[in-house]
Protein backbone atom coordinates (compact mmCIF):
# COMPACT_ATOMS: atom_id res chain seq x y z
CA UNK A 1 0.00 0.00 0.00
CA UNK A 2 2.76 2.04 0.91
CA UNK A 3 4.62 1.53 -2.38
CA UNK A 4 1.35 2.22 -4.28
CA UNK A 5 1.10 5.91 -2.22
CA UNK A 6 4.69 6.43 -3.39
CA UNK A 7 3.88 5.64 -6.91
CA UNK A 8 0.89 7.70 -6.88
CA UNK A 9 3.53 10.82 -5.38
CA UNK A 10 5.85 10.03 -8.26
CA UNK A 11 2.80 10.37 -11.01
CA UNK A 12 1.12 13.56 -8.90
CA UNK A 13 4.76 14.66 -9.69
CA UNK A 14 5.09 14.04 -13.63
CA UNK A 15 1.88 14.92 -14.14
CA UNK A 16 2.55 18.20 -12.47
CA UNK A 17 5.70 18.33 -14.21
CA UNK A 18 3.70 17.51 -18.21
CA UNK A 19 1.22 20.66 -17.09
CA UNK A 20 4.05 23.01 -16.17
CA UNK A 21 5.67 21.87 -19.54
CA UNK A 22 2.31 22.13 -21.54
CA UNK A 23 1.41 25.78 -20.07
CA UNK A 24 5.17 27.08 -21.31
CA UNK A 25 4.50 24.95 -24.24
CA UNK A 26 1.32 26.90 -25.15
CA UNK A 27 2.34 30.20 -23.52
CA UNK A 28 4.21 32.19 -26.46
CA UNK A 29 0.78 30.83 -29.04
CA UNK A 30 -1.25 32.01 -26.14
CA UNK A 31 0.67 35.36 -25.72
CA UNK A 32 0.82 36.40 -29.17
CA UNK A 33 -2.99 35.44 -29.77
CA UNK A 34 -3.38 37.86 -26.49
CA UNK A 35 -1.12 40.98 -28.13
CA UNK A 36 -2.96 40.28 -31.64
CA UNK A 37 -6.27 40.99 -30.24
CA UNK A 38 -4.62 44.07 -28.23
CA UNK A 39 -3.22 45.86 -31.46
CA UNK A 40 -6.13 45.20 -33.29
CA UNK A 41 -8.13 47.02 -30.72
CA UNK A 42 -5.38 49.59 -30.75
CA UNK A 43 -5.10 50.21 -34.58
CA UNK A 44 -9.05 49.47 -35.31
CA UNK A 45 -9.69 53.30 -34.71
CA UNK A 46 -6.73 54.74 -37.17
CA UNK A 47 -9.93 55.05 -39.28
CA UNK A 48 -11.65 57.85 -36.73
CA UNK A 49 -8.44 59.33 -34.94
CA UNK A 50 -9.75 62.87 -35.98
CA UNK A 51 -12.78 62.12 -33.61
CA UNK A 52 -11.42 60.55 -31.24
CA UNK A 53 -11.02 63.38 -28.03
CA UNK A 54 -7.60 64.07 -26.49
CA UNK A 55 -7.74 61.86 -23.47
CA UNK A 56 -8.80 58.79 -26.25
CA UNK A 57 -5.79 59.72 -28.20
CA UNK A 58 -3.78 60.03 -25.00
CA UNK A 59 -4.86 55.86 -24.04
CA UNK A 60 -4.05 54.90 -27.34
CA UNK A 61 -0.40 55.76 -27.59
CA UNK A 62 0.10 54.92 -24.31
CA UNK A 63 -1.16 51.30 -25.32
CA UNK A 64 0.71 51.33 -28.49
CA UNK A 65 3.76 51.72 -26.50
CA UNK A 66 3.31 48.64 -24.29
CA UNK A 67 2.52 46.79 -26.92
CA UNK A 68 5.70 48.04 -29.31
CA UNK A 69 7.59 46.27 -25.92
CA UNK A 70 5.75 43.05 -26.16
CA UNK A 71 6.52 42.97 -30.68
CA UNK A 72 10.02 43.31 -30.04
CA UNK A 73 10.22 39.65 -28.18
CA UNK A 74 8.88 37.84 -31.00
CA UNK A 75 10.57 36.22 -33.57
CA UNK A 76 12.16 38.28 -36.79
CA UNK A 77 9.60 38.40 -39.35
CA UNK A 78 6.82 39.22 -37.18
CA UNK A 79 9.23 42.03 -35.17
CA UNK A 80 9.33 43.66 -39.02
CA UNK A 81 5.73 43.50 -39.59
CA UNK A 82 4.15 44.54 -36.66
CA UNK A 83 6.45 47.37 -35.32
CA UNK A 84 6.37 48.98 -38.89
CA UNK A 85 2.13 48.40 -38.38
CA UNK A 86 2.08 49.90 -35.07
CA UNK A 87 4.73 52.77 -35.66
CA UNK A 88 2.29 53.80 -38.33
CA UNK A 89 -0.95 53.71 -35.92
CA UNK A 90 1.18 55.38 -33.33
CA UNK A 91 2.37 57.99 -35.60
CA UNK A 92 -1.49 59.23 -36.79
CA UNK A 93 -2.29 59.64 -33.02
CA UNK A 94 0.29 61.57 -32.15
CA UNK A 95 0.03 63.71 -35.14
CA UNK A 96 -3.69 63.82 -34.40
CA UNK A 97 -3.46 64.72 -31.18
CA UNK A 98 -0.47 67.49 -31.67
CA UNK A 99 -3.19 69.13 -34.31
CA UNK A 100 -5.97 68.86 -31.89
CA UNK A 101 -3.40 70.51 -29.34
CA UNK A 102 -2.65 72.97 -31.13
CA UNK A 103 -6.32 73.74 -32.33
CA UNK A 104 -6.95 74.43 -28.40
CA UNK A 105 -4.00 76.75 -27.72
CA UNK A 106 -5.07 80.26 -27.42
CA UNK A 107 -4.09 82.54 -30.32
CA UNK B 1 48.47 77.51 -73.32
CA UNK B 2 50.33 75.54 -70.78
CA UNK B 3 47.27 76.09 -68.41
CA UNK B 4 44.95 75.03 -71.44
CA UNK B 5 46.42 71.87 -71.07
CA UNK B 6 45.29 71.29 -67.85
CA UNK B 7 41.70 73.15 -67.81
CA UNK B 8 40.63 71.48 -70.42
CA UNK B 9 40.85 68.00 -69.35
CA UNK B 10 39.26 68.66 -66.15
CA UNK B 11 36.29 70.65 -67.84
CA UNK B 12 36.04 66.89 -69.68
CA UNK B 13 35.85 65.17 -66.57
CA UNK B 14 33.66 67.23 -64.49
CA UNK B 15 30.91 67.77 -67.85
CA UNK B 16 31.28 63.76 -67.87
CA UNK B 17 30.84 63.22 -64.51
CA UNK B 18 27.73 65.31 -64.17
CA UNK B 19 26.82 63.83 -67.68
CA UNK B 20 26.79 59.95 -65.45
CA UNK B 21 24.67 61.81 -62.48
CA UNK B 22 21.46 61.97 -64.44
CA UNK B 23 22.57 64.49 -67.25
CA UNK B 24 20.68 62.30 -69.16
CA UNK B 25 16.69 62.53 -69.81
CA UNK B 26 15.19 59.59 -67.61
CA UNK B 27 13.17 57.30 -70.01
CA UNK B 28 9.57 57.72 -69.90
CA UNK B 29 8.10 54.03 -69.47
CA UNK B 30 5.66 52.80 -71.46
CA UNK B 31 1.96 51.88 -70.04
CA UNK B 32 2.27 48.59 -69.01
CA UNK B 33 6.09 49.62 -67.43
CA UNK B 34 4.26 52.54 -65.49
CA UNK B 35 4.21 51.52 -61.52
CA UNK B 36 6.79 48.52 -62.28
CA UNK B 37 9.04 48.13 -58.96
CA UNK B 38 12.41 46.08 -59.38
CA UNK B 39 12.77 44.60 -56.24
CA UNK B 40 16.40 43.32 -55.48
CA UNK B 41 17.55 43.52 -51.85
CA UNK B 42 18.37 39.05 -51.96
CA UNK B 43 17.38 37.61 -54.85
CA UNK B 44 20.60 38.10 -57.00
CA UNK B 45 22.92 37.18 -53.70
CA UNK B 46 20.79 34.01 -53.80
CA UNK B 47 20.92 33.24 -57.50
CA UNK B 48 17.68 34.06 -58.75
CA UNK B 49 17.10 37.23 -60.87
CA UNK B 50 15.30 39.79 -59.28
CA UNK B 51 11.67 40.29 -58.57
CA UNK B 52 9.84 42.46 -61.15
CA UNK B 53 6.86 43.41 -59.18
CA UNK B 54 3.82 44.91 -61.44
CA UNK B 55 1.44 47.50 -59.40
CA UNK B 56 -1.77 47.43 -62.14
CA UNK B 57 -2.07 43.80 -61.93
CA UNK B 58 -2.14 44.19 -57.93
CA UNK B 59 -4.33 47.53 -57.44
CA UNK B 60 -7.34 46.08 -60.10
CA UNK B 61 -7.59 43.82 -57.12
CA UNK B 62 -6.69 45.79 -53.74
CA UNK B 63 -6.64 49.30 -52.32
CA UNK B 64 -2.80 50.48 -51.62
CA UNK B 65 -3.86 50.53 -47.82
CA UNK B 66 -4.39 46.48 -47.58
CA UNK B 67 -0.67 46.15 -49.17
CA UNK B 68 0.83 48.91 -47.55
CA UNK B 69 -0.48 49.61 -43.96
CA UNK B 70 -1.84 45.54 -43.16
CA UNK B 71 1.02 43.58 -44.77
CA UNK B 72 3.72 45.97 -44.60
CA UNK B 73 5.08 46.76 -47.81
CA UNK B 74 7.06 50.08 -47.57
CA UNK B 75 6.54 52.72 -49.90
CA UNK B 76 9.73 53.17 -51.52
CA UNK B 77 11.66 50.25 -53.67
CA UNK B 78 14.03 47.83 -51.41
CA UNK B 79 12.63 49.53 -48.16
CA UNK B 80 11.02 46.73 -47.17
CA UNK B 81 13.63 44.06 -47.42
CA UNK B 82 11.56 40.86 -47.92
CA UNK B 83 13.65 37.59 -47.45
CA UNK B 84 11.99 34.56 -49.07
CA UNK B 85 11.57 32.86 -45.31
CA UNK B 86 9.42 36.06 -44.67
CA UNK B 87 7.38 35.03 -47.72
CA UNK B 88 7.37 30.99 -46.71
CA UNK B 89 6.58 32.47 -42.78
CA UNK B 90 3.09 33.87 -44.60
CA UNK B 91 4.15 37.29 -44.22
CA UNK B 92 4.75 39.67 -47.35
CA UNK B 93 4.20 38.43 -50.79
CA UNK B 94 3.42 35.07 -48.61
CA UNK B 95 -0.15 36.88 -46.85
CA UNK B 96 -1.68 36.08 -50.36
CA UNK B 97 0.72 33.83 -52.07
CA UNK B 98 1.07 30.61 -49.71
CA UNK B 99 -0.94 28.25 -52.44
CA UNK B 100 -3.83 28.39 -50.17
CA UNK B 101 -5.62 31.82 -51.04
CA UNK B 102 -8.17 31.78 -53.67
CA UNK B 103 -9.27 34.56 -55.97
CA UNK B 104 -11.66 34.22 -58.78
CA UNK B 105 -11.77 30.94 -57.97
CA UNK B 106 -8.41 29.55 -58.68
CA UNK B 107 -5.46 29.60 -55.93
CA UNK B 108 -2.88 32.43 -56.04
CA UNK B 109 0.29 30.62 -56.17
CA UNK B 110 2.53 30.01 -53.72
CA UNK B 111 5.51 32.69 -53.15
CA UNK B 112 8.86 30.63 -52.44
CA UNK B 113 10.05 27.85 -51.27
CA UNK B 114 13.22 26.17 -49.78
CA UNK B 115 13.56 23.85 -52.61
CA UNK B 116 12.01 23.44 -56.09
CA UNK B 117 11.83 21.09 -59.11
CA UNK B 118 12.53 21.72 -62.41
CA UNK B 119 8.79 21.99 -63.00
CA UNK B 120 8.49 24.46 -59.87
CA UNK B 121 11.21 27.25 -61.42
CA UNK B 122 8.20 28.15 -63.82
CA UNK B 123 6.45 29.48 -60.98
CA UNK B 124 9.85 31.62 -59.21
CA UNK B 125 10.32 33.18 -62.78
CA UNK B 126 6.52 33.93 -62.62
CA UNK B 127 8.14 36.65 -60.08
CA UNK B 128 11.73 36.60 -60.44
CA UNK B 129 11.84 37.37 -63.67
CA UNK B 130 15.22 38.39 -66.17
CA UNK B 131 13.12 40.02 -68.82
CA UNK B 132 9.56 41.21 -69.09
CA UNK B 133 7.32 38.88 -70.58
CA UNK B 134 5.39 39.64 -74.04
CA UNK B 135 2.69 37.59 -72.70
CA UNK B 136 2.49 39.93 -69.71
CA UNK B 137 2.48 42.90 -71.88
CA UNK B 138 -0.75 41.40 -73.71
CA UNK B 139 -2.29 40.72 -70.75
CA UNK B 140 -2.03 44.44 -69.53
CA UNK B 141 -3.47 45.31 -72.78
CA UNK B 142 -6.12 42.91 -72.21
CA UNK B 143 -7.51 44.37 -69.29
CA UNK B 144 -6.41 48.14 -69.78
CA UNK B 145 -8.89 47.75 -73.13
CA UNK B 146 -12.02 46.99 -70.78
CA UNK B 147 -10.63 50.19 -68.57
CA UNK B 148 -11.52 53.64 -68.88
CA UNK B 149 -8.56 55.63 -70.29
CA UNK B 150 -6.14 57.98 -69.31
CA UNK B 151 -3.66 60.57 -71.01
CA UNK B 152 -0.74 59.69 -68.42
CA UNK B 153 0.89 56.64 -66.55
CA UNK B 154 -0.50 53.27 -68.00
CA UNK B 155 -3.15 55.56 -69.33
CA UNK B 156 -6.44 53.86 -66.98
CA UNK B 157 -8.32 55.64 -65.09
CA UNK B 158 -8.45 54.12 -62.17
CA UNK B 159 -10.53 56.81 -60.00
CA UNK B 160 -13.32 56.58 -63.20
CA UNK B 161 -12.78 52.38 -62.73
CA UNK B 162 -13.52 52.42 -59.10
CA UNK B 163 -16.38 54.82 -59.36
CA UNK B 164 -17.95 52.73 -62.42
CA UNK B 165 -17.32 49.47 -60.28
CA UNK B 166 -15.64 48.37 -62.93
CA UNK B 167 -12.80 47.49 -60.49
CA UNK B 168 -13.86 46.28 -56.57
CA UNK B 169 -10.28 46.65 -54.47
CA UNK B 170 -10.62 44.60 -51.62
CA UNK B 171 -9.34 46.33 -48.07
CA UNK B 172 -9.56 44.06 -45.85
CA UNK B 173 -8.37 40.52 -45.18
CA UNK B 174 -9.13 38.32 -42.69
CA UNK B 175 -6.69 37.52 -39.98
CA UNK B 176 -4.48 40.24 -41.82
CA UNK B 177 -6.07 42.90 -41.32
CA UNK B 178 -7.56 45.04 -37.86
CA UNK B 179 -11.75 45.45 -38.00
CA UNK B 180 -11.91 49.47 -38.48
CA UNK B 181 -15.16 51.68 -38.07
CA UNK B 182 -16.10 53.19 -41.32
CA UNK B 183 -14.18 56.56 -42.31
CA UNK B 184 -15.43 59.75 -41.34
CA UNK B 185 -14.31 61.86 -44.29
CA UNK B 186 -13.19 65.30 -43.89
CA UNK B 187 -13.77 67.92 -46.79
CA UNK B 188 -12.21 68.99 -49.93
CA UNK B 189 -10.00 71.93 -49.42
CA UNK B 190 -7.97 74.60 -51.53
CA UNK B 191 -4.11 74.48 -51.89
CA UNK B 192 -3.16 77.67 -53.66
CA UNK B 193 -1.00 77.74 -56.60
CA UNK B 194 2.11 79.49 -56.66
CA UNK B 195 2.26 80.28 -60.09
CA UNK B 196 -0.37 83.25 -62.11
CA UNK B 197 -2.92 82.03 -63.94
CA UNK B 198 -2.42 78.09 -62.82
CA UNK B 199 -5.48 76.84 -61.16
CA UNK B 200 -5.69 76.16 -57.57
CA UNK B 201 -5.36 72.56 -56.43
CA UNK B 202 -8.61 71.18 -55.09
CA UNK B 203 -7.35 67.62 -52.92
CA UNK B 204 -10.42 65.33 -52.33
CA UNK B 205 -9.70 63.23 -48.96
CA UNK B 206 -12.59 61.55 -50.27
CA UNK B 207 -10.56 60.38 -53.29
CA UNK B 208 -7.66 59.77 -51.21
CA UNK B 209 -8.66 57.79 -48.36
CA UNK B 210 -10.97 55.15 -50.20
CA UNK B 211 -7.93 53.08 -50.93
CA UNK B 212 -5.12 55.08 -48.69
CA UNK B 213 -6.99 55.39 -45.15
CA UNK B 214 -5.25 58.02 -43.05
CA UNK B 215 -2.13 56.14 -41.73
CA UNK B 216 -0.36 55.56 -45.39
CA UNK B 217 -0.34 59.41 -45.62
CA UNK B 218 -0.15 60.78 -41.98
CA UNK B 219 2.50 61.82 -40.97
CA UNK B 220 4.94 59.94 -42.86
CA UNK B 221 4.04 61.95 -46.07
CA UNK B 222 2.64 64.79 -45.03
CA UNK B 223 4.02 66.02 -41.55
CA UNK B 224 2.34 69.35 -41.47
CA UNK B 225 -0.72 69.51 -39.08
CA UNK B 226 -1.88 72.90 -39.33
CA UNK B 227 -3.46 73.29 -42.72
CA UNK B 228 -1.68 76.03 -44.84
CA UNK B 229 1.56 75.79 -42.78
CA UNK B 230 3.44 73.55 -45.26
CA UNK B 231 5.00 74.97 -48.33
CA UNK B 232 4.91 72.27 -51.05
CA UNK B 233 7.36 73.10 -54.64
CA UNK B 234 6.60 71.65 -57.75
CA UNK B 235 10.45 70.45 -57.68
CA UNK B 236 10.31 68.83 -54.35
CA UNK B 237 7.18 66.76 -55.95
CA UNK B 238 9.06 65.94 -58.93
CA UNK B 239 11.71 64.99 -56.51
CA UNK B 240 9.55 62.38 -55.12
CA UNK B 241 8.26 64.04 -51.95
CA UNK B 242 4.81 64.34 -50.72
CA UNK B 243 2.25 63.84 -53.33
CA UNK B 244 5.13 62.61 -55.36
CA UNK B 245 5.74 59.64 -53.22
CA UNK B 246 2.39 58.04 -55.12
CA UNK B 247 2.21 60.34 -58.31
CA UNK B 248 4.80 59.46 -60.92
CA UNK B 249 5.41 56.02 -59.75
CA UNK B 250 2.19 54.38 -59.72
CA UNK B 251 -1.19 56.99 -59.50
CA UNK B 252 -1.19 59.28 -62.53
CA UNK B 253 1.83 61.62 -62.97
CA UNK B 254 2.36 64.93 -62.00
CA UNK B 255 2.77 66.40 -65.69
CA UNK B 256 -1.16 65.85 -66.04
CA UNK B 257 -1.75 69.31 -64.33
CA UNK B 258 -5.46 69.73 -64.80
CA UNK B 259 -6.06 66.25 -62.49
CA UNK B 260 -5.09 68.13 -59.70
CA UNK B 261 -4.86 71.96 -60.63
CA UNK B 262 -9.18 71.82 -60.83
CA UNK B 263 -10.38 74.99 -58.63
CA UNK B 264 -12.60 77.07 -61.26
CA UNK B 265 -10.80 80.68 -62.09
CA UNK B 266 -13.17 83.45 -62.26
CA UNK B 267 -13.51 85.30 -65.39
Amino acid sequence: MKRIMKLDGRLKLVILAGCISLFFAQHPAYSEEVWRADFDAACAQSNEAMALSTPELKKLIEQCDRLQKIIETQEETVRKVFLKRLQMCRNLYQFVLEAKMQEQKPK
Amino acid sequence: MRRLFFVVPILLVAVGLAWAQGGMKKKKPLPYEFGGVTINNFSQQEGMPPVEFDHWVHRQYYTCRLCHVDIGFGMTAGSTKIRSTDNMKGYFCGTCHNGKMEHGGKKIFDSCAKGYSREEYNRCIKCHTLERSAAKENEFYQFSKKMPGDRFGNGVNWEIAEEKGLIKPIDYLEGVSSKKANMKVTSDFAIKSKVEGMPDIIFSHKKHTVWNGCALCHPDIFIGVKKGTSRYSMVELFEGKYCGVCHDKVAFPQTDCQRCHTKQTQG
